[in-house]
């Protein structure tokens, strides 16, 4: 063979399914396997995965920490390090605890009007911070309203589980998968806000609307119970005003910055350090291993195993014979890619982990795209207009999809437990009763804007 | 009073008790065990019992030195083998909602909220509020081993066991105290006391 045709041959098989392959693919798919059991802890297993792939070189060291489409994506990893280490600072002061109150206050002791801002409140918070940290300082409050209010606190739990995967959507730091999208697409927080923010703006309504519909007669309480709520006051949470204060700044200044990182072309991951480092310093802690210590490590592990074992089946082809069998599939058809990716995505999100989901999607996602668009390359490949609404399909079907079930979404483990422990178990089932409907409906009416907006008015 | 305890045993010679009648601020602490110094079990939780069960226990048994009401018990199954230990902390924290203690809102109550949440959990189980890794020592351990548990673990008491790891009795704070003024008081002194 000449080599012209060698390298022509290269072109139309760019993998090879050798050994390398074959183990590389095992290695992928048990961990996956694992993951999904549960028998062993995810980060536990990521790790292992990971490090596997290193020793049995299938993934050079170089290329899982310096290479951007192999590798760990560092974006990411210090944009949720920055955030949780603010949310760390500020939690102490009590402003979430005081933002709960207010709430609970301003819906004067009304269950129904309760739920309805705090599924609000809870949505805001976790499309400006994030899902886990929104539910974990709004659950406990709620659990106090409602036995102050003597009603069953298990739908105010689901229904802020809902919001808080609904709101989070809504940008580039609301949820785990749009922080990795935005990553690998190179998507700024804008692109989030004039793309997905519009849709979660409809989904939040028509959620309230179901809830009220739902739970509307059921959530009564008597008059002298509203009165416990209004007795409250709200100002005795704030326990340090003064780094209240700073953290309100700092805050104000990082989401100042994510709005303008896209035009000072600064990283989403520059403004989160930044800001958790001009936090610490505010701070005046002499101690900052405490705030350090309460970062989600296991997390954060997780995606670094994650990003190193999806580096390895990138490599060795995996990846893109996946892409390839999805473009038999669709045909090029762009419109049922978008639906497809929603869908599949939403209930592939319901079943299990959305974060290593999304982990092998994106990079399957650009190889396709490098198939279709072969000339292109770097943004204009990543941003091809015809490609965007496939990102946002995707952003949208993994997120929304995590409300399907209780072991969809971290927000929706994390009440689950909350409930259990103040005795009143949420079974499967129950979760799923309510979850499950509103999953279909957010992703169905996800599903009319996508075509709506990219394929029939496209603007 | 440490000499007087009916469970004494001292493992001295002679001629060392002599001394030790001798010298009575001179305590030969070395030869006093667990055994010696602790109290008598006179009664336990199960398992099975209801918070109001344990609370009714707690609060009749009378103590060695003649006080009715003990602050905490052990928790032995059918067959007599220590399963756990409640105390009077143990059942606050079963009464204060989880939730309060996950966060700041200790402000946020309401009148009555207490006694609301005590009737709630009247009924739950001992095993569900025991503390489940009791820490014991064995019957011959020397009192610096039972100080330095009762200190490092934060403990108001800690089970005594035999080598079958059957609870013989236990060993309060009070009593080691009382074992550490005996060395740095005579009897005499502590009668003036």
């Amino acid at each position: 063979m000449t080599q012209v045709t060698q390298e022509a041959a290269a072109a139309s098989q760019p993998f090879v399914m050798d050994t390398v392959f074959w183990t590389a693919t095992t290695i992928f798919v048990l961990a996956y396997a694992v993951i999904v059991s549960e028998k062993v802890h995810k980060t536990v297993v990521a790790l292992f995965g990971a490090a596997l792939m290193l020793v049995l070189k299938i993934l050079e060291q170089y290329e899982a920490f310096h290479v951007e489409e192999l590798g760990v994506d560092w974006n990411v990893i210090f944009l949720l390090i920055g955030m949780m280490t603010i949310i760390n600072l500020m939690r102490p002061t009590g402003f979430f605890e005081y933002i709960a109150i207010k709430s609970a206050k301003a819906g004067k002791g009304d269950p129904m009007r309760i739920m309805t801002i705090f599924a609000l409140v809870t949505a805001v918070l976790s499309a400006l911070l994030d899902n886990v940290t929104t539910v974990l300082l709004l659950a406990p409050v709620t659990l106090l309203i409602a036995d102050a209010l003597e009603v069953d606190p298990v739908p105010f739990l689901i229904v802020e589980a809902l919001a808080s995967n609904i709101g989070g959507t809504a940008t580039l730091i609301g949820d785990p998968p749009n922080i990795m999208i935005a990553s690998k697409a190179k998507l700024d927080f804008m692109d989030f806000i004039y793309n997905l923010t519009p849709v979660v703006i409809v989904l939040m309504v028509v959620l309230l609307v179901v809830v009220k519909i739902v739970f509307g007669k059921k959530l009564k309480t008597r008059e002298e119970l509203k009165e416990r709520i209004m007795q409250m006051n709200e100002k005795e949470a704030i326990k340090d005003p003064l780094m209240l204060k700073k953290s309100l700044f700092v805050l104000g200044l990082v989401l100042v910055g994510f709005v303008f990182h896209g035009t000072l072309h600064l990283q989403p991951a520059t403004v989160a350090l930044f800001g958790a480092g001009l936090l610490l310093l505010l701070s005046g802690t002499h101690d900052p291993h405490h705030y350090l210590a309460e970062v989600e490590w296991p997390t954060i592990f997780f995606f670094i195993g994650l990003f190193i074992l999806v580096g390895g089946v990138v490599k060795v082809g995996l990846i893109k014979l996946m892409s390839m069998k999805m473009l038999d599939l669709t045909q090029g058809n762009l419109f049922a890619t978008s639906m497809i990716v929603m869908w599949f995505s939403a209930i592939a999100s319901a079943i299990v982990d959305n974060i290593p989901y999304v982990a092998t999607m994106n990079p399957l996602i650009i190889d396709m795209a490098k198939q279709m668009w072969p000339q292109e390359a770097g943004l204009a490949l990543l941003r091809h207009p015809d490609l965007m609404p496939v990102w946002w399909s995707l952003a949208l079907g993994a997120c929304l999809g995590g409300n399907g079930s209780p072991i969809g979404a971290s927000a929706n483990v994390i009440v689950v437990g909350m409930a259990e422990r103040a005795g009143k178990k949420i079974s499967f089932m129950r979760f799923v009763a309510y979850g499950f409907p509103i999953m279909l409906l957010t992703v169905f009416i996800s599903m009319i804007y996508v075509w709506l907006r990219y394929y029939v008015l496209r603007f | 009073m440490l000499f007087s305890r009916p469970n004494k045993y001292y493992t001295c010679t002679v001629e060392q008790c002599n001394d030790l009648v001798a010298h009575k601020n001179v305590l030969l602490e070395v030869s006093v065990k667990a055994k010696d110094i602790m109290e008598q079990v006179k009664d336990h939780l199960s398992p099975d019992d209801t918070i109001r069960d344990a609370v009714n226990k707690m609060r009749v048994v009378k103590r060695d030195d003649g006080i009715v009401g003990v602050k905490g018990m052990i928790v032995l199954d059918r067959e007599g083998n220590l399963v756990g230990m409640v105390s009077v902390k143990d059942i606050l924290k079963a009464i204060i909602p989880f939730y309060m203690t996950m966060t700041e809102l200790g402000e946020f109550t309401w009148e009555g909220m207490l006694s609301e949440m005590t009737k709630k959990v009247a009924d739950k189980k001992v095993e569900e509020i025991m503390v489940k890794d009791v820490i014991t020592v064995p019957e011959d351990a020397p009192l610096m081993e039972c100080a330095d548990f009762i200190v490092k673990h934060n403990l108001q008491r800690v089970p005594v066991v035999d080598r079958e790891k059957r609870v013989v009795g236990i060993i309060y704070v009070r009593d080691l105290y009382n074992a550490i003024v005996k060395v740095l008081l005579n009897d005499k002194e502590v009668e003036n006391i």
